[in-house]
């Protein structure tokens, strides 16, 4: 089929900003977008930048926006992502674009990527032979590793948008994956130095991450059980800890969220600078009518009884 | 000028495997890559790695599978080494933090593959690549290797008859520097790019292979070129030999398992060359699908499906929109890896002093005329590390020199000279089309000699025509130019040693089929094959095949 592609330049050294060119290109509709590219690489315009290399969607370094969406080049077909006779590609949106779709991946990604440390460091003396570990486990750990480092989920970050230094959701599983290996001998530390600031406690758990990932891997539910751990081990701020505490605890008693509960369990009870600061923001709610009822009036909402039960069940497994 | 010990061109398996043993030998090594190591296409290899970890089984068990499959044309002291010290390496591999899979008593589980007489393929569902070349990055940040990473060889120095380093042109900012060293490991990995249809990615364009041969050294066994028997149609990529390890039936249109006549013992199992030449021929005489045959797997357990092979699923439904589960998957054979490369020893020299190569783009022999599956990830690990001390001793040895400055202007002319080309109608892209076509339908599955002679003309011309090819520009920031020019370039040279090498070889002998002289022939043809380089083409030597004590015998499956 003929295609107009409507690829965005952008060179440093020439011009200050990016701008779309065509390149019309007859191709076979079963073709991928990173075919596409190539072809105009090869046959038109050899200064066209763009990262690809094993073309069956394992390597990861081809992702970019083809038609307005996130996706990866080389598992998206041009029948499936031409619209009018043109297909757009863009490089991803929330960092800097170095040239045409070739953006910052040290700062996006790898640097990320080493903070969190992602090396197991086994216990010595090593075994004479290999660890023994239980299938299970490895499944997990396999399903975590299948992650090509697409950065999908990071693109879809909500957090990330107004926080670039947020370490996000794919250095967090990446975390995971060294976490739950029990063959790692240095998992407290690792909860402890995730726990600090731009770290697993800065995800607004939007799911988006999740959402986005094209492999399955879940990554929100990967924060929520490095949270889980560091919880138990004593890791990230009291306040930190007293917020998903009480979380749990209001959901469990009422069936609901107790607003005024959390805000105060937060802080702490007997922190009274803590909720002293806290005045003034609940003076603005009360002017506008939006000041949750003080905790001993928080009503459990109908079938609380059922919540209840779901929790214990769940803390008998 | 960045100035190191050593250096490692490549990031895959053989190239982080060097680094980490140089730097465990207190080298200072860096690491050369045109792609981030982590996109290297070491992640494309979902099999597996062979170890003989079961008590049943044993290391020479493995090197008599080995060398059998190969066809007698692998060097068993070679094969003694991979067999034997392999054991150790994948070990390690657990050590460092790979997660195989574990049978119940939560050991290492071990899979069955074709041409294997035990289940000896250490795997990770079908992912075994990817999963292992996540962990040697892990390790390569864990022991603070430096990466260069998006930087592309564009050739190695040597003066004085001694390898000292490399120029490469750093992407980011488009200029050619030099990387001063004492001695360098090649671990580029393939050249499928020459082929089409091929299982590779666009980053395997023989840059290794060509940078040696370009240096005087010998390309060995390059006629030996492997295709993968399953490969997804109209996509090249591999549908892992797991599949048929796992039970999956190849099927004509007729719906006949057409192994039956071809291995009656071993039927899907029978090596890579047996099932590449028993599909080819069941498409010529006319009872193929579309080109190719059907691999069924409808039969198999689905739960299975999910836990051995969810990438193989994932992927085929993907790319082609089957799901494997419900409906069978054409495949046909498709190049995927070259068995021959640049000659080496065990230790991985070269016979260039400060010149050592590792991996898919060396050839030390262990493969002979037919890679076994599992053999290539493990011949990595250990001759890349292997590479890496022998590299690290050397380097300890001599003090390192830098590279003259006339030689950084000669590259920096020669790439300027190419800006003033007229191409005349050529692209790279129609002549890399061109080559991948004739070596496909010449230097494929089969061969025969009016066929090569067509091929050695065709990649002659094309060489002429490619001298003709210019580029806008050289420099600037990610300008891909140069380099896209320079990978054609790389193919071309090896496309030539590979066919003249195809051309001498008058027999048949494992991935080497020649329709004019089918039989293997022991008495002329127990040799290897070296092509050097010279300027009217590539000349043709040979090498001994080293038999320590396993004999030729007939092969059969």
């Amino acid at each position: 089929m003929e295609v107009t592609f409507k690829v965005h330049r952008y060179d440093p050294a020439t011009n200050g900003k990016g701008q779309l060119q065509s390149y019309m290109l007859g191709i076979d509709e079963d073709a991928s977008i990173l075919d596409a590219l190539m072809r105009i690489r090869e046959d038109q315009d050899t200064t066209l930048a763009f990262r690809g290399s094993c073309r069956t969607g394992f390597c990861g370094d081809c992702t970019m926006r083809i038609g307005g969406k996130n996706r990866i080049a080389c598992s998206t077909t041009v029948g499936k992502s031409v619209k009018d006779g043109e297909v757009t590609v863009e490089p991803i949106r929330i960092i800097n674009v170095l040239k045409d779709m070739v953006f910052d991946a040290e700062a996006m990604v790898y640097q990320k990527y080493r903070a969190v440390e992602p090396w197991i460091e086994p216990s010595t003396p090593l075994p004479q032979e290999e660890h023994l570990v239980s299938n299970e486990v490895i499944q997990d750990l396999r399903k975590v590793m299948s992650c090509t480092m697409c950065w999908l989920c990071d693109e879809g970050c909500t957090t990330m948008v107004v926080d670039r230094k947020f370490v996000g959701p794919a250095a967090l599983t990446k975390a995971y994956r060294v976490v739950a290996d029990p063959r790692d001998s240095k998992t407290e530390e690792r909860l402890h130095s995730l726990s600090e600031e731009k770290g697993m406690w800065d995800c607004c758990h939007c799911y988006e991450a999740t959402e986005h990932c094209p492999k399955g891997i879940d990554p929100t539910e990967r924060i929520f059980a490095l949270r889980n751990q560091a919880i138990k081990v004593g890791a990230g701020s009291t306040k930190v800890r007293n917020h998903y505490r009480s979380f749990g605890a209001s959901v469990k008693a009422h069936g609901w969220l107790d607003e005024a509960r959390l805000a105060i369990d937060t802080e702490g009870l007997t922190n009274i600078r803590g909720q002293l600061k806290q005045l003034p923001l609940a003076l603005k709610a009360l002017r506008r009518g939006k000041l949750p009822k003080p905790y001993f009036l928080h009503k459990k909402r109908p079938g609380a009884a059922n919540i209840k039960r779901i929790f214990k069940l769940w803390e008998k497994k | 000028m960045p100035q190191h010990d050593i250096i490692v061109i490549g990031g895959g398996f053989a190239g982080m495997r060097a680094a980490l043993a140089a730097k465990e030998a207190g080298a200072d090594v860096a690491l050369v890559s045109k792609v981030h190591p982590l996109r290297s296409h070491s992640s494309g290899a979902h099999s597996g790695i062979n170890a003989a970890l079961s008590p049943e089984d044993s290391w020479q068990a493995h090197a008599e599978d080995t060398v059998y499959a190969g066809d007698y044309l692998g060097n068993q002291d070679a094969v003694q080494v991979l067999c034997q010290e392999g054991i150790g390496d994948v070990i390690k591999l657990e050590h460092m933090g790979v997660i195989f899979s574990r049978n119940g008593q939560g050991k290492i589980d071990l899979m069955p593959f074709a041409g294997s007489i035990r289940p000896r393929t250490c795997y990770v569902g079908d992912s075994a690549g990817h999963i292992i070349l996540q962990v040697l990055y892990e390790q390569m940040l864990k022991l603070e290797v430096p990466v260069y990473d998006e930087w592309f060889v564009t050739s190695l120095i040597v003066e004085d008859g001694v390898c000292r380093g490399a120029i490469a042109q750093e992407l980011s900012s488009g200029r050619l520097l030099s990387l001063d060293a004492k001695a360098v490991v090649l671990a580029t990995g393939g050249l499928g790019r020459m082929y089409e249809p091929s299982t590779s990615a666009y980053t395997s364009t023989a840059d290794g292979q060509a940078l040696a041969y370009r240096a005087g050294i010998p390309l060995v066994d390059m006629e030996m070129v492997q295709y993968h028997p399953t490969t997804l149609m109209g996509k090249g990529v591999v549908v892992t030999e797991a599949a048929r390890g796992e039970g999956a039936y190849l099927v004509n249109k007729d719906g006949d398992r057409f192994m039956e006549s071809y291995a009656p013992e071993t039927l899907e199992m029978a090596a890579r060359d047996v099932c590449s030449r028993a599909i080819e021929t069941e498409v010529a005489q006319g009872r193929g699908v579309n080109g190719g045959v059907l691999l069924d797997f409808r039969h198999l357990d689905t739960d299975r499906l999910e836990d051995r092979l969810p990438e193989t699923t994932y992927v085929v439904n993907k790319l082609s929109g089957i799901d494997i589960k419900k409906e069978p998957v054409p495949v046909r054979p498709a190049m995927h890896r070259p068995i021959g490369g640049v000659q080496v020893d065990v230790q991985g020299a070269t016979p260039l002093p400060g010149l050592y190569a590792a991996g898919e783009c060396a050839c030390v022999g262990v493969h002979g005329a037919n890679r076994l599956g599992g053999n290539s990830l493990l011949e990595c690990v250990v001759f890349g590390r292997r590479a890496g001390e022998a590299a690290a001793a050397y380097a300890g040895s001599i003090p390192l020199r830098k590279a003259s400055e006339s030689m950084m202007l000669d590259q920096e002319r020669l790439a300027q000279d190419l800006t003033a080309r007229n191409s005349g109608g050529d692209t790279i892209g129609s002549l890399r089309r061109e080559l991948a076509a004739t070596m496909h339908q010449k230097v494929g599955v089969s061969r025969d000699g009016a066929g090569l002679r067509e091929a050695a003309d065709k990649v002659g011309d094309l060489m002429e025509r490619y001298g003709r090819v210019g580029i806008p520009s050289v420099g600037g920031p990610y300008n891909p130019s140069l380099s896209t020019l320079l990978e054609l370039g790389y193919m071309l040279d090896v496309a030539q040693a590979i066919v003249a090498s195809a051309q001498v070889r008058e027999e048949s002998r494992g991935a080497h089929h020649r329709t004019d002289f089918p039989q293997r022939d022991d008495d002329n043809w127990l040799k290897h094959t070296v092509a050097s380089r010279t300027p009217d083409g590539p000349a043709l030597a040979y090498r001994p095949v080293v038999i320590t004590h396993r004999q030729p015998q007939r092969r059969t499956y």
